[in-house]
């Protein structure tokens, strides 16, 4: 992140830093990272050093493999499984959320029709309610059309992104210019052509920030898929991992434990925030404004 | 299944807790309190049938492979859908739709008023459930009565013991207390050697561990006097004896208030910051499991003693099976309840999962009672448990809204554990939160 200071002529850019300042966002970083250090570091640890060494350096041994083949073994693999629903979650979900979000946001912001206010008020309003109060009314839906207990009842709610739609219509607002719009119908293009071949690619950015938004949600979406489902078999990731936290924490009182699960959680945690990691990495290059700079003169 | 559309309070909606209560809240339309009328279970039984059984104890389907092979035309199938409180969520949540809800669930004896009285569960007294009730502990048997009814089969208990750690007493020098004043000296002994160290730690944040303190001091804090009133009373004289007491302790700095189950409250048991562990008897699985390394050093005696009259104890967490209302297989559903937790092939099953056994049967079972126990070095110890869960002192009852109770504490009574005033000012808080809830979903509340 580079922060260009007001460039007077050609004068070469003074380094100016502040030592306050460097302190303040080292501490700042400190904060953010010693969480992930202190995961990172306890996921090489068995229970017994995990629950005796410090939490900030190495235990005594490396169990990071060991722990991994625990994870992926245990209960027949069915962590294997949540990583795959929430794969297929968080990809279908979040995919569905920012193509909806954009054709929406798009033709909210380019097309002039009866009612066009009101559905943006409706839209606004529907950010305001927490994706958290919807999910009982949401169950009881589904309940009576049967499609509680399936992939479907967390796929559906996880497309609908109203915070989506607003940032792509206020995003499209100005990425498509409308002059663009119109030379493409002059050309003779239909508004389905103009929108795939132009406007989504002049729309990039936001929608790739959208697919990000949408698909962190989606990742670390909670309440929802606790309320419809019951099934270990269609868990995410956050919701069969807080199972196994329960187990660890005893939160209901029995002993009926038999494994040691906190190297469980701890490794199931890393192996957990790999695939956001990666996707912020890949996508992050997609993360530019200015596309549309030169394509018409103003 | 009602069609009869109820106001769903939105906001209400936002939090588990309050999830769960909206039951309470004036719809009175959904479930009809189980309108079918019981059949034969042997005829259920001798038609193929699939039961859907929700439970988080691990191994269960072990459990109910034996039944399965003795029934075969049932076929169960078991559904880990989460743990407590997230799984009475969903419970609420499907009973209320009318559909995808279970057959036979697991609810803890604390949540189980809440779903017989908003006319959740089945009440297995219509099929025939009295003749059960001398094959159980009467506390168990008490905590699945409630208003007249029986709505659930208790499964597991959690007579309270003190587990304490040989070698850390040891080398204190100290005999493990068999009285409260005994431990408070035994406390302040651990504190003056090393500051750093405590006999044991109190957990701010669990409702369910004061509740049992307050149970074995004779307490009654909460009373089911109708299905519409309730009286609530956090300073009763066992409740002030209780509340005093460990004020005193935590003032002196002689016991640590740290949340338990967390990493850094297991390392403190296995480094021996803590000398034991006052809890149910289910937890010797816990210990051998979580730290090993501490395997041996550990050993069971009877929670310390308020009087020196006969031993008096409580309880501490346990489960019940119940039936919702929304099963379509009621029948074959108590049955399945009833084989899993009486029939002597079950219980042994339970237990054998490390469940803490709720029928008298098993609890009499010299297997049972001379089973050595490796994590307590060896010590048979099940038989200070059998003794524990005999002493274990009637007439104890939840509120029908435990878990939004449960779910304040660590605000309130936590607060003052923590170092916020006093433990006894914790419980007015509580005691007011509890009486401003129950009255807004409708109850009389009879306070002192």
């Amino acid at each position: 992140m580079s922060t260009t200071t007001a460039r007077k002529g050609r004068s070469p850019r003074r380094n100016r830093h502040s030592t306050a300042l460097t302190v303040a966002m080292g501490l700042m970083l400190l904060y953010a990272f010693l969480p992930l250090v202190w995961l990172l570091l306890a996921s090489t640890k068995d229970s017994k050093s995990l629950l005796s060494s410090f939490g900030l350096w190495f235990g005594d041994g490396f169990h990071l493999f060991t722990n991994i083949h625990d994870v992926l073994t245990y209960d027949d693999g069915i962590y294997v499984r949540w990583f795959g629903n929430t794969l297929l979650y968080a990809v279908v979900g979040a995919g569905g959320a920012a193509v909806i979000a954009t054709a929406g946001g798009y033709a909210l912001a380019k097309y002039r029709f009866r009612g066009r206010n009101a559905v943006f008020a409706l839209v606004l309003g529907a950010i305001t309610i927490p994706g958290t109060a919807l999910a009982v009314p949401t169950y009881l839906l589904f309940s009576k059309v049967g499609l509680v207990d399936s992939p479907w009842a967390v796929l559906l709610p996880s497309m609908v992104s109203p915070f989506g739609l607003y940032l792509m219509r206020v995003y499209a607002q100005d990425a498509v210019p409308d002059s663009v719009l119109e030379a493409a119908r002059i050309d003779g293009a239909g508004e389905l052509r103009t929108f795939f071949t132009i406007s989504l690619r002049l729309l990039g950015p936001g929608f790739v920030t959208v697919l990000l938004f949408s698909l962190v949600a989606t990742w670390n979406n909670y309440f929802l898929p606790l309320i419809v489902l019951s099934d270990p078999k269609w868990f995410p990731l956050t919701v069969g991992l807080n199972q196994w936290n329960s187990f660890a924490t005893g939160a209901a009182g029995s002993g009926a434990t038999t494994t040691g699960f906190y190297p469980l959680i701890v490794t199931g945690s890393v192996l957990a925030i790999v695939p956001l990691v990666v996707a912020f990495l890949f996508l992050q290059r997609f993360w530019q404004s200015g596309l549309a700079s030169g394509s018409v003169k103003q | 299944m009602s069609q009869h559309k109820t106001q769903l309070r939105r906001l209400l909606a936002t939090l588990p807790a309050a999830a769960l209560v909206l039951s309470l809240a004036a719809c009175g339309s959904s479930g009809d309190g189980g309108g079918s009328k019981p059949g034969d279970p042997a005829t259920a039984l001798d038609t193929p049938t699939t039961l859907t059984f929700w439970t988080w104890a691990p191994n269960m389907d072990k459990a109910v492979a034996g039944f399965e092979k003795k029934y075969p035309k049932i076929k169960v199938n078991v559904v880990n859908a989460g743990q407590s409180a997230a799984e009475y969520t969903k419970l609420q949540t499907a009973i209320k739709a009318g559909s995808g809800g279970p057959d036979v669930a697991q609810v803890e004896y604390f949540a189980l008023p809440e779903f017989a009285l908003s006319k959740r569960l089945v009440n297995l007294d219509e099929y025939g459930a009295a003749d059960l009730k001398a094959k159980f502990t009467a506390a168990a048997w008490s905590q699945v009565t409630s208003n007249g009814g029986v709505y659930g089969i208790p499964q597991d208990t959690g007579p309270m013991a003190m587990f304490y750690n040989e070698k850390v007493l040891g080398e204190f020098g100290i005999a493990p207390p068999k009285t409260w004043a005994e431990f408070e000296a035994a406390a302040a002994k651990i504190h003056q050697a090393d500051p750093n160290r405590f006999i044991t730690s109190i957990d701010p944040g669990d409702a369910g561990g004061v509740d049992s303190l307050l149970w074995q001091a004779g307490s009654r804090p909460f009373q089911q006097k109708s299905a519409t009133s309730v009286g609530v009373n956090l300073a009763d004289d066992g409740a002030k004896k209780v509340s005093e007491f460990w004020s005193g302790l935590l003032a002196k700095k002689l016991v640590d208030p740290a949340p338990g189950w967390t990493n850094e409250w297991w390392q403190s048991m296995a480094s021996g910051k803590y000398a034991m562990w006052i809890i149910g008897a289910w937890a010797p699985g816990n210990l051998a499991s979580t730290i090993p390394q501490t395997s041996g050093q550990w050993r069971a005696a009877p929670i310390p003693q308020w009087g020196t009259g006969d031993p008096v104890s409580s309880e501490n967490g346990g489960s019940a099976n119940v039936v919702p209302v929304t099963s379509t297989h009621k029948d074959a559903a108590v049955a399945f309840t009833k084989w899993l937790n009486s029939d002597p092939d079950g219980t042994k099953a339970l237990s054998d999962n490390g469940l803490f056994p709720a029928t008298t049967d098993m609890l009499k079972d010299p297997a049972f009672l001379d089973k050595p126990i490796e994590v307590l070095g060896g010590q048979k110890a099940n038989q200070v448990f059998a003794q524990s869960s005999a002493a274990v002192s009637p007439n104890w009852q939840f509120l029908p809204y435990q878990v939004y109770a449960n779910s304040v504490f660590k605000d309130t009574v936590g607060q003052g554990i923590a170092g916020n005033g006093s433990i006894s000012s914790g419980m007015e808080a509580w005691q007011k939160r509890i009486t401003d809830f129950g009255t807004q979903q409708g109850f009389s509340i009879t306070a002192p």
